[in-house]
């Protein structure tokens, strides 16, 4: 396998659409329930923790930046290669595409699981399996250009959700976020760990890179990305917190959704309904980057034709997906997804850093030895 | 190889020099069983000549003119160069084979043979029926000229030509088809259109392999770029001035003999719903309706499914006043919501198809009878709910304000499945449908270019000449997204220059 990889002209994209693409894989089904888990370990100072969350990720995307500006044009896969070796670079690449088809299930069920509860009580997993397979499936087919329009354009189609939350800002109670700054730092610290299922997913950088056509200005793009998921969440969850008793935010499992609840326009009653159908469009872009990730993942390790690997992976994720029946397998799971992705997204790209390094040097030294 | 095929005519079909009683034997027994080849003989001094063609295909009182009244006056002897140097006619052709000689009596040549001569000479005096210029008819306009193509190739050459005036504008010959071949010209301006789109175009026409083609609709479905999609790819149009305002801005332009239109490439979604009135109006106003006309397409596509759905399932997102007036009005209709609407869909449909067939004096009394009349009856009997009739009257009366004929016929399509979807799923369905759309479009590729440009990839500097409308000193640039050789239309700096007061 080569370590840098050769993109046509054609696939390649502007660096700020990398801005999409981190948004669109960030926020999906964790911002639905996010609030609630920060605020069971941080309380009122729950934004403190996400603002942590911040600084740890920006310092996680420079490292990234930083490992990926050792190589001319490689991705993940292939510095695993160069720095481990075939085998384990091999298994290590195994990890990333098994992380990314677990995100991919984690997505599918929890929004059946809100589809259940919200909308349709009866509606089999099956079917909605087959509509969100379908869609992705034929993104994935038209090509990297084509998964990255459908991040930018359900980016702005989804987008005007977050002015329907007007309504709860004004029912909201400020004094709930007071006293401030009580959490101590592990309480704290807890609370930004709870966040990293949700922001989680901007570890695709490792694969967009090498398709990126002006990397001078891949990061500023990608920093915003990431500031403005964080923005996100911290208005929901500052929305959340004010607007729900302490005692029942720790109880309400989806509270972003029912923040909507309480939203009316003269016209529509009960846009909740809306906001929940809407959100095919918000997870969208999630399921066809991480389908992409998983299909181009296999193509590079195992050289299976992405035609192929789509089709299986999609057969795969459909069965599962008809098969899980009950709410507690999907919170064990989900809980499962969010703590192996915290170490495969937080944690490793710290220890490849100086691996890296260590490895570009042998590799001059070697070279200036032999020549 | 063109050389080399000219040569092999002259020696291998010639079949001259030739008697003319036999020559009028070969020819009469070409046109076996048909009584409108004119053949006539002449002698003078010792030499005969044979003059033959189609008499409707030829303009006869040229003939009689320029030709025959000449020829027989002539004092010189009759051979080929001393006609050719006497007639006082251009244009003058020298054939052998007969393949060629039969080619071109068909296409209205008069073909002049003297006796013992090695070639016979041809004259082009077509005579072409053809309509007169008229008002265009399935797109028309408020403002602006109202003159449409007509199905004479040079006239429409001839109304391109007076409004490009510029050695620039090419008008590049093709013939396309193999057994009856058709003109066909690729239209571009040499010094802004992207080089690669017309040999893009060039190419696909060149490797067309049919026998014929019907009219240049036709030819367009032939050359997009993917034959199993709804969408129409190449923006088709019969008025001039919508014809060649794209030509000015770096498009490439066909157009096909026989055929009242032309079309343009590459084109994108948002072009279709262009109209070349947007320039005509105030920027204001070219705006309004610029957007009005977007908003009508996403309206007209949404609306009965979301009726469907709303009724069907998500009943709640109603508000209760207007829930009661629903429900009284549906309270005698004994169908589903899906069906309901799929009936006065369809009914619609049906109304619109016999419009477009019917004469235009039967049409009017149609749409009479079948908008108030079977709409009115419905209710009364009820068929259908009226919020139903306005919902489906609302979104087909914004299905119509798409400039574009077909695609105005797709989004009329596109209602269908995603009611289904609706009367199945409810608004999931309408989600996973408008989904699937979106994706459809972003996959979609006219002449290679993305469909959706400049929406994405994004093109920032291209959105005042697609999506609204600037004054006009700001819109110094074609848009890029066609990428065009020369970018720029004139210098924005002298356009926005202040005058000082009282100056």
């Amino acid at each position: 396998m080569d370590v840098n990889v050769k993109t046509k002209a054609s696939v390649q994209i502007q660096a700020f659409y990398l801005f999409y693409i981190i948004v669109g894989i960030q926020v999906g089904v964790g911002i639905m329930g996010a609030p609630k888990f920060i605020f069971l370990e941080a309380e009122q100072d729950a934004w403190v923790s996400i603002l942590l969350t911040f600084v740890f990720m920006s310092i996680i995307v420079l490292v990234m930046f930083a490992i990926l500006k050792q190589y001319k044009n490689a991705d993940i896969f292939g510095i695993q290669f160069d720095v481990f070796g075939k085998w384990i670079g091999t298994i290590l690449g195994t990890i990333y595409i098994l992380h990314f088809t677990a995100s991919l299930l984690s997505i599918m069920l929890t929004y059946s699981e809100v589809v259940n509860i919200f909308l349709y009580n009866t509606f089999p997993n099956i079917a909605l399996g087959l509509v969100l397979l379908s869609l992705t499936i034929y993104t994935v087919l038209g090509g990297f250009r084509v998964v990255v329009g459908a991040m930018f354009l359900f980016f702005f189609l989804s987008f005007w959700l977050i002015f329907l939350l007007y309504d709860p800002i004004t029912r909201m109670e400020w004094t709930n976020l007071r006293p401030m700054f009580q959490a101590s730092i592990p309480e704290l610290l807890k609370g930004s760990r709870a966040t990293t299922y949700t922001v989680s997913g901007f570890e695709i950088l490792f694969l967009v890179y090498p398709f990126i056509q002006n990397k001078k200005n891949a990061k500023l793009p990608v920093f915003l990305g990431i500031a403005f998921t964080t923005l996100l969440i911290l208005v929901t969850t500052v929305i959340s917190i004010g607007y729900f008793s302490p005692n029942s935010l720790k109880n309400v499992d989806w509270s972003v959704l029912l923040l909507f609840k309480s939203v009316s326009l003269t016209f529509f009653e009960r846009l909740d309904y809306i906001v929940i159908v809407e959100w095919v469009m918000v997870i969208l872009p999630n399921l066809v980057i991480l389908m992409w990730g998983v299909t181009y993942g296999i193509k590079r390790l195992y050289k299976v034709p992405q035609r192929v690997s789509l089709y299986v992976v999609s057969l795969f994720l459909l069965v599962i997906v008809s098969i899980v029946k009950y709410e507690h397998h999907i919170t064990t799971f989900t809980d499962f997804v969010a703590k192996v992705s915290f170490w495969i997204v937080f944690v490793y790209p710290l220890l490849l850093l100086p691996l890296v390094w260590i490895k570009k040097k042998w590799r001059k030294r070697k070279g200036s030895a032999s020549t | 190889m063109r050389k080399r095929n000219k040569t092999k005519d002259k020696s291998g079909d010639t079949i001259f020099p030739l008697n003319i009683d036999e020559l009028e034997k070969v020819i009469s027994s070409k046109f076996e069983n048909n009584p409108d080849i004119k053949f006539s003989t002449y002698e003078q001094q010792g030499r005969k000549v044979a003059i033959f063609f189609i008499d409707y295909q030829v303009d006869v009182q040229k003939l009689q003119e320029s030709l025959l009244g000449p020829l027989l006056n002539m004092e010189k002897e009759w051979s080929n160069d001393s006609i050719v140097n006497e007639i006082p006619l251009n244009s003058a052709t020298k054939i052998s084979s007969l393949d060629e000689i039969l080619k071109r009596l068909v296409i209205g040549e008069v073909i002049i043979y003297v006796e013992g001569e090695n070639e016979s000479l041809t004259y082009l005096l077509l005579h072409k029926e053809s309509r007169s210029l008229e008002k265009a008819e399935t797109e028309s306009l408020v403002l602006g000229p109202k003159i449409s193509f007509t199905e004479s190739l040079a006239t429409n050459l001839n109304i391109v030509r007076w409004r490009i005036k510029s050695t620039d504008l090419v008008l590049e010959e093709v013939k396309i088809g193999k057994t009856m071949p058709h003109d066909v010209r690729i239209v571009y301006m040499k010094s802004i259109a992207n080089e690669e789109d017309v040999n893009t175009l060039r190419q696909r026409l060149k490797e067309l392999d049919v026998d014929e083609i019907e009219d240049s609709v036709v030819l367009k479905q032939y050359l997009e770029d993917s034959q199993y999609n709804l969408f129409p790819q190449f923006d088709h149009t019969e008025l001039p001035d919508r014809f060649t305002y794209s030509i000015k801005k770096g498009k490439v332009g066909i157009l096909v003999e026989n055929s009242p239109s032309g079309f343009l490439t590459p084109s994108t979604l948002f072009s279709f719903l262009e109209s070349t009135e947007d320039l005509y109006m105030r920027w204001q106003a070219g705006t309004f309706l610029r957007l009005l006309r977007f908003f009508a397409m996403a309206f007209s596509i949404i609306v009965t499914p979301m009726y469907v759905a709303a009724v069907s399932f998500q009943y709640t997102i109603i508000p209760t006043e207007i829930l009661i007036t629903i429900g009284q009005s549906r309270a005698a209709v004994p169908f589903p919501p899906l069906i309901e609407a799929l009936i006065l869909e369809f009914l619609l449909e049906l109304l619109r198809e016999a419009g477009a067939r019917l004469p235009t004096k039967v049409g009017q009394t149609m749409g009479i009878v079948g908008g108030i009349v079977i709409g009115q009856a419905a209710v009364e009997a009820g068929l259908t709910s009226n919020i139903l009739i306005i919902v489906v009257a609302m979104s087909a009366l914004s299905s119509f304000t798409v400039p574009s004929y077909l695609l105005g016929t797709t989004i009329r399509l596109i209602r269908f499945p995603l009611i289904l979807l609706a009367g199945f799923l409810g608004f999931l369905g309408i989600m996973f449908g408008l989904s699937l759309l979106i994706i459809h479009l972003l996959r979609l590729k006219s002449l290679g270019r993305p469909y959706l440009v400049p929406l994405y990839p994004l093109r920032l500097e291209d959105f005042n000449k697609v999506f609204y409308r600037t004054p006009f000193n700001f819109t110094n640039k074609r848009a890029k997204a066609y990428k065009p050789k020369d970018l720029i239309r004139f210098n924005k700096k002298d356009a926005t220059k202040k005058r000082d007061i009282d100056e």
